[in-house]
């Protein structure tokens, strides 16, 4: 594992790798190399498999980070490639040409994410997210529970309770009542007594 | 194509006459989950505390907390319990992984078959189901746990430099460690209820996550215009109902009340210029008594537009805040910048003047609109026993005030403290840094049975200060130019009124400890001389007697509130007193 490092260090701009087990590496490339990377992983290494291609949301760095993980049949080993794309622009080189199987991955974090890969085949046909008219709902600013409140209907006859709301009213009425005045006094200075 | 083609599917017929043949195999047996599986959820209700983590977490809407029968609600339980739809249930689990008090669980049973839908949303745990049992399934695990369990400690003195001055010992949190404790509360409000005044607690912290302290101190002077001083010393009963100290620490409520004071403090006055008070109504309060309880009552006073004067026999304003809790634990100068945003709002003081000697609470009477008693429970009571007059014996309270006043008497080698409450802490903590070598605390019952906060005992612990539990004196006399305080040891008995166990001695255990000056911490009475003056009555302990509700004495006009009436407690339940008397002696006002 570690020459093989080594030898995709003199090659690429890795700018950081991990050695997790014998068997197991993962290295970030700039998304430019990506696609060169595996070629030469695929074709000169031997890594002959795309195990998967997985997307994660960091909005708080702006970033999408893509890992593709190749396996290499021989070795046993694999190798994950991670790369990070612009969130505001998220597009990302195809790799159907490599792998055949790449473009139903490509497909759906097209659908999932929002990411796309140009000339990828029927990347823009939705997978199961058919007259979808939202954010990518993968997405870390999809709001899932808002997207559910407004979606689905409540079944009949559910009724909540506010932990705090509820212990108030049933707990300590009367304080509660003045710590609401005052608050409305100070708030809007309005005195409802 | 050949023939064996064309005829084969005949062969099939072959058994068209025959009986069917079928093997049964329950579906449990077959289909069973893997021991991991995410199935129906379980839920300990004994464990369950109904903060609601769970149904805030759900992405689906699938939880609603309902209130359930034989569950009573208070003390850091809401008495609610999660009901679950599993028509939204999409077996996520992260209702698990944020339970704080690990008591919701998936089974790991998936297949359950009812033509009636209605049976598919019940509160696991109260409605009786098959898998209730089940120990497979999925459970929280730590590294599954979407709650940070450990507090971020405050930073302290070290115990050595603490031994040596009155410097405050906790010096609060920065922006970074602030901001990571806000971080772990949950914000289920079940410490609302727990807080005599009922701070908005979740709401505060979660200024400190929005970087928005301007409007975490306006919340905060809500309810509580001592907000800095119970940032340092409230006895937070707010921490013991915070579900994370079930299987964690509880969230650090007091430290980021204190952070938030902190950071504001410069610009109190100016943040808080935004509450709105009602035109002056030319109505005066006379306030007996510039402690917690009177100066909350006059700040929201002053707000509904009523003059407010404070009476105070000191001649300083804060009461036990100023002469009870000593320097380490709030620094003065602390106390009066928070006392001056008070007075600021235009409060009058009258300082030392005693209501009952100087002035008769019935000359305030007629020439007040109302009064409000808020005078506290400031004489120390010594115990009944032989040498209590001994020179070398004094009152704990007593000994505070002298020290607050700047005094720092010499104590000698050896001091013994009576008593187990939060006095004795502060006494036997003071004791050690007036230069005693040795100090001992005897209390009757075990460290279970103490009132004082647990913290304390254990900073007066890394301090040096020595415990004797089940010990009491019962003769203390002079031998030489010592102290000899003849001991019994106790047992626990019976519990008595308050739940305790009573401490009985156990004959013949007699002991003596020597020491060079012994310091009573045992309790606290209000000095009610004043009541008789206009009439008011008072319990049988002293105390002043008023209708709980509305904080209002047997004569007209006359509120009491606080320390005075309750006996001696905590700060923050004297806030809570004066804030609830400004309400009802303005509607009192109102009325007249």
């Amino acid at each position: 594992m570690k020459e093989l490092l080594e030898r995709l260090e003199d090659r690429f701009t890795v700018t950081e790798s991990d050695v997790e087990r014998d068997n197991l590496a993962f290295i970030t490339l700039p998304s430019k190399e990506v696609v060169q990377a595996a070629t030469h992983l695929r074709d000169i290494e031997g890594f002959g498999h795309l195990v998967m291609i997985s997307a994660v949301d960091y909005i708080e760095r702006g970033i999408f980070q893509l890992t593709y993980i190749l396996h290499n049949y021989d070795k046993h080993s694999d190798i994950g490639v991670r790369t990070e794309i612009d969130r505001r622009n998220p597009v990302m080189d195809s790799i159907h040409h490599l792998w055949a199987a790449a473009r139903v991955y490509q497909q759906e974090l097209r659908e999932m994410f929002g990411i796309d890969f140009p000339g990828s085949p029927r990347v823009d046909e939705p997978m199961i997210l058919e007259g979808w008219d939202n954010i990518p709902p993968m997405r870390k600013d999809f709001d899932t529970k808002k997207y559910a409140e407004e979606t689905y209907f409540p079944r009949e006859g559910r009724v909540t309770y506010d932990p705090a709301r509820a212990m108030e009213e049933k707990n300590y009425p009367l304080e509660a009542r003045v710590k609401k005045r005052i608050q409305k006094l100070l708030r809007e200075g309005k005195d409802e007594d | 194509m050949n023939l064996r083609d064309v005829l084969s599917p005949f062969y099939a017929w072959k058994r068209t006459l025959e009986k069917p043949f079928t093997i049964k195999r329950p579906v449990e047996e077959v289909r069973r989950g893997a021991p991991g599986y995410r199935g129906f959820h379980i839920n300990d209700v004994g464990k369950c505390i109904g903060c609601g983590s769970c149904s805030r977490i759900c992405q689906n809407g699938a939880i609603d907390m309902v209130p359930v029968e034989g569950i009573k609600s208070g003390h850091g339980d809401s008495g609610l319990r999660p009901r679950i739809d599993y028509g939204r249930c999409c077996w996520c689990a992260l209702c698990v992984d944020i339970c704080p008090t690990g008591s919701l669980g998936m089974s790991n049973k998936y297949n359950w078959i009812s033509p009636d839908g209605d049976e598919f949303v019940f509160t696991p745990g109260v409605d009786d189901k098959n898998w209730d049992q089940s120990s497979e399934g999925y459970r929280r695990r730590d590294e599954t746990w979407l709650i940070e369990p450990v507090k971020t400690d405050m930073p302290v003195l070290e115990p050595e430099v603490r031994r040596r001055s009155f410097e405050e010992v906790a010096e609060g949190y920065d922006d970074e460690l602030a901001r990571r404790e806000a971080m772990r509360c949950i914000e289920c409000g079940l410490c609302i209820e727990a807080c005599p005044t009922h701070m908005d607690v979740p709401q505060y912290i979660k200024s400190i996550r929005d970087n928005n302290l301007e409007e975490g101190l306006r919340i905060l002077y809500e309810t509580n215009p001592f907000s800095e001083s119970c940032g340092r010393i409230c006895t937070a009963r707010c921490q013991d109902a915070c579900p994370l100290g079930r299987e964690g620490e509880p969230v650090m409520i007091r430290w980021l009340k204190r952070y938030i004071t902190d950071r504001t403090a410069p610009r109190a006055r100016e943040i808080l210029a935004d509450f709105h008070s009602l035109p002056q109504t030319g109505k005066k309060v006379a306030i007996v008594g510039g402690g917690p309880s009177g100066l909350t009552a006059a700040y929201y006073l002053k707000s509904y537009g009523h003059n407010a004067t404070i009476f105070e026999m000191h001649d300083e304003l804060g009461g036990m805040l100023r002469y009870g809790i000593p320097e380490y634990r709030l620094p003065k100068a602390i106390l009066d910048r928070e006392i001056k945003t008070i007075l600021d709002t235009g409060v009058e003081t009258k300082l030392e003047v005693k209501i009952g000697e100087d002035v008769s609470l019935k000359d305030l009477y007629d020439d007040y609109d109302a009064v409000f008693v808020s005078i506290g429970a400031q004489r120390g009571t010594s115990m009944p026993i032989e040498g209590i007059d001994t020179p070398g014996v004094l009152v704990g309270v007593d000994f505070l005030d002298e020290i607050a006043k700047g005094k720092r008497p010499n104590l000698g080698e050896k001091v013994a403290v009576i008593g187990g409450g939060n006095t004795a802490m502060d006494v036997c903590r003071t004791s050690v840094r007036l230069g005693s070598k040795e100090v001992v605390v005897l209390y009757r019952r075990t460290e279970r049975e103490m009132p004082a906060a647990h913290e304390e005992v254990e900073e007066a612990r890394e301090e040096g200060v020595r415990f004797e539990f089940l010990t009491a004196p019962t003769i203390i006399s002079k031998k030489d130019d010592k102290l000899e305080l003849e001991c019994i040891r106790m047992e626990l008995g019976e519990p008595d009124e308050s739940g305790r166990r009573r401490p009985v001695p156990i004959e013949g255990s007699e002991f003596k400890i020597t020491a060079d000056t012994c310091i009573m911490a045992i309790g606290q009475k209000v000095e009610n001389v004043m009541a008789e003056q206009v009439g008011v009555e008072t319990t049988r302990w002293g105390t002043f007697e008023v209708d709980e509700d509305t904080l209002t004495t047997n004569v007209e006009g006359i509120f009491a509130g606080g320390d005075c009436e309750t006996g001696p407690d905590d700060a923050i339940k004297a806030i809570a007193a004066g804030k609830k008397a400004a309400y009802f002696i303005n509607r009192y006002l109102k009325e007249d």
